[in-house]
């Protein structure tokens, strides 16, 4: 009867500190952020998605199947992808024009700022945390995203990645959004 | 060698004849864009330069990621130039976006497809509103955004679900006869805009946004209104309303007010005039009193002021006298005929004719009141009337009262303030017949000429005049106002009924007309202010005659006229 008893306080105890720690990485981004890097994109989205040439696959399509994640996922799948942009897609894109590289400097720094965010809400060393509390499902998606981009030329996929921001954008956008309104 | 190198030539050679079958050399088309608002999803392009009638252009769509076109068969019109995908692209809101191309065919000749340069994403889609509901109440117009509900729209997938969050509009009002806009924003869809009444006629259009997105958006259609000063609102209605009750209100009241004071009020019993049964005989003046013959009470006399036995009695000052002296009437001291002067006011109250006696002095009627009965015995000199002597102003013909003291000397009185009156019995000295006339009502006498008139007729006008002048007769200030003033009337002969000294019967005319003729109430006379001008006492006092013949007239005066109390100390003259 104790032993249940300090099995059922303990249970509690640990809903009540994952309730605490979701909430608390549903205010890491704010949708004022997402809206800021929306505007910088399509001011060079027709520049970046005319000279995508390879329009019969996409870099992001995993993500349409993480519509509905739990919020754990988000917040994982989120920090991949910024790492995943910040190391290889604005490195590996050959900017001409000074109006676009502009702007896409402008949505760099805020994916720098997002994912320091990020790491404040849920400390992760991958090094240390295995998977950093993401699941499978999130696993997989990332690692679709880094096979879809090596499949093509190195200047073609980021200019793609580049031409997919407003994807990315839009699932941050509603997922965030979902998950600081509940 | 040289075989197999001509029939490679022809193959190429029927290659490129084939490829020019298939529209290589037909232009495509320029470009090609989505032009989209929520569900119409217009797909556009350009013409290629040149067409002819037969050109015609293919469409095909792609979901972005995919690798299949899908053609769209009901976009294949001769020189389209535009297609509605929006039943091709109902997933769009929840997509990465479609990718579209176009080529042109003519005569089984096809151009190069031209595609989208961008996705055709949700970003794509211009932002509008359904409609705009405008409500003016009063100094505030309420207006309802409607947003865009086409009926192709999925289920779950209307405006609100597109678009969940911050969804916000921008209202712009302008005047009309001004050119300046306001604009706010309003987050909801319902707004209320406080416009003044004096703004007239203004428009008001409608842009939806959403803060996070960078989607274009279009105004909506401008709305006008007209805003006037309602004066027939409810509340000035309501006020107007209770204004009319209120006023005739206060009309009612005002009405009742006045009607109730309009009211003919029952006059007091002593003011009540009875009207004579006979008109010829009565006495305008003083009618209770034909038949009454009074006492004259010499102590009354006693009582009469100082002034008045030196000075000029005077009539009413309305009536125009001949002395310039102040009125009687303004002095205090007034005559009374004691006992028949009450019995006189019969239809006056005891407490009026005190109020008379009292409130004389301040008549200013054309009756003399006279008070102080006992003021008789200091009254100025008798003297006597001359006959035919007019008073001292010819044009007031008015009766002038005259006073006289008994035993004193019998004097023309041109220097004596008051005039006297004396009446004698016919047959008795007036020496011993002192009468007091205490003079409440008056007779008005005219004038006429010296030894024009027959005394004869004189005397039975005079005769008139003593029925006139009754002891009894009652105080006559309201006579005026019952009684026409007679047409011939120009003075007054103010009669109060008293008792009067009983006077020796059979009083022959000729003594009698003598009484008539020395007689004259009011005003001044003195034998030096008489004119030649006679004058008149009742012959013409009154043309209600009253027609009582003189016989009459002496029978029914008996010794009783004798005592009529004077207005003053009246000396007989003998």
């Amino acid at each position: 009867m104790r032993t249940l008893c300090i099995s059922r306080w303990l249970l509690g105890m640990a809903l009540i500190l994952y309730s605490v720690h979701t909430r608390s990485l549903r205010r890491c981004l704010s949708s004022v952020d997402v809206h800021r890097m929306e505007q910088s994109f399509w001011d060079i989205r027709r520049a970046l998605q005319t000279k995508d040439t390879f329009k019969n696959i996409t870099i992001l399509s995993s993500l349409k199947n993480l519509d509905s994640i739990k919020p754990v996922d988000v917040c994982c799948v989120t920090r991949h992808l910024l790492t995943f942009y910040r190391d290889r897609v604005f490195k590996d894109h050959q900017e001409t024009s000074h109006k676009v590289m502009r702007e896409i400097s402008k949505i760099a720094n805020l994916f720098l700022q997002m994912q320091s965010t990020l790491e404040q809400c849920l400390p992760c060393v991958p090094q240390v945390h295995s998977q950093c509390g993401c699941s499978q499902e999130a696993t997989n998606a990332t690692r679709i995203v880094q096979d879809n981009y090596n499949q093509l030329e190195v200047s073609s996929a980021a200019l793609k990645s580049l031409g997919e921001l407003d994807i990315f954008l839009a699932w941050i956008g509603k997922n965030h959004r979902e998950t600081s309104a509940a | 060698m040289l075989s197999r190198l001509l029939l490679l030539l022809a193959a190429l050679a029927s290659l490129s004849q084939g490829s020019r079958a298939h529209g290589t050399e037909l232009p495509s088309p320029f470009s090609v864009w989505f032009e989209a608002r929520f569900f119409e999803h217009i797909l556009r392009w350009t013409h290629i330069p040149v067409q002819s009638e037969s050109t015609y252009y293919e469409v095909a769509l792609k979901k972005y990621g995919n690798t299949t076109w899908k053609d769209i068969h009901s976009c294949r019109k001769v020189q389209a130039s535009s297609c509605d995908l929006t039943k091709f692209t109902l997933d769009l809101y929840r997509s990465h976006g479609y990718l579209a191309r176009v080529r042109a065919v003519d005569n089984n000749e096809y151009s190069n497809w031209t595609v989208t340069e961008t996705r055709f994403t949700v970003d794509e889609v211009i932002l509008t509103v359904g409609s705009v509901t405008l409500e003016v109440t009063q100094d505030r117009v309420f207006g309802t955004i409607h947003p865009p509900r086409p009926q192709i729209v999925p289920a779950g997938d209307e405006y609100e679900q597109i678009f969940e969050n911050f969804r916000k509009y921008m209202v712009s009002v302008r005047k009309i006869q001004e050119e300046k806009n306001t604009t706010l924003t309003v987050e909801q869809e319902t707004f209320s805009l406080k416009v003044p009444r004096e703004m007239g006629e203004f428009c008001i259009k409608v842009k939806p946004l959403v803060e996070t997105r960078s989607n274009r958006a279009e105004w909506s259609e401008e709305q006008c209104l007209h805003l006037t000063e309602q004066y027939f609102t409810l509340t000035n209605l309501s006020i107007i309303f209770t204004s009319i009750l209120i006023l005739c209100g206060a009309l009612v009241c005002l009405a009742l007010q006045h009607y109730i004071r309009r009211r003919p009020r029952k006059l007091p019993a002593v003011l009540v005039f009875e009207k004579p049964h006979d008109f010829l005989p009565v006495n305008p003046v003083c009618p209770e009193t034909l038949n009454t013959v009074h006492i004259l009470d010499l102590d009354a006399f006693r009582k009469v002021s100082p002034e008045l036995k030196d000075s000029v009695l005077h009539g009413s000052t309305d009536s125009g006298f001949g002395s310039g002296k102040p009125s009687l009437q303004t002095e205090e001291s007034q005559f009374l005929l004691p006992g028949s002067h009450l019995q006189a006011q019969g239809t006056l109250g005891k407490e009026e004719l005190l109020e008379l006696r009292d409130s004389c002095g301040d008549n200013t009627d054309s009756g003399i009141c006279l008070q102080e009965p006992s003021l008789h015995s200091s009254m100025g000199p008798a003297w006597k009337q001359p006959f035919g002597f007019t008073s001292q102003s010819q044009e007031d013909n008015d009766i002038n009262l005259i006073q006289s003291t008994p035993g004193q000397p019998k004097n023309t009185q041109s220097d004596s303030a008051l005039g006297h009156v004396h009446i004698l019995e016919p047959g008795v000295s007036e020496e011993k017949d002192q009468v007091t006339v205490t003079s409440q009502g008056y007779q008005k006498q005219t004038q006429w000429k010296e030894g024009a008139a027959d005394p004869e007729g004189h005397m039975d006008k005079e005769l008139s005049l003593t029925d006139d002048f009754d002891p009894k007769l009652r105080v006559c200030l309201q006579a005026e106002l019952t009684w026409p003033p007679p047409a011939l009337a120009k003075g007054y002969l103010k009669q109060e009924s008293q008792g009067v000294t009983p006077a020796p019967a059979g009083t022959p005319s000729r003594q009698w007309s003598q009484l008539t003729e020395e007689w004259s109430l009011l005003g001044v006379v003195s034998r030096d202010d008489l004119s030649t001008e006679g004058w008149n006492f009742a012959p013409k006092l009154a043309p209600l005659d009253y027609g009582a013949a003189p016989g009459g007239l002496l029978d029914s005066f008996d010794s009783n006229l004798a005592t009529l109390p004077l207005i003053s100390s009246l000396q007989v003259e003998e």
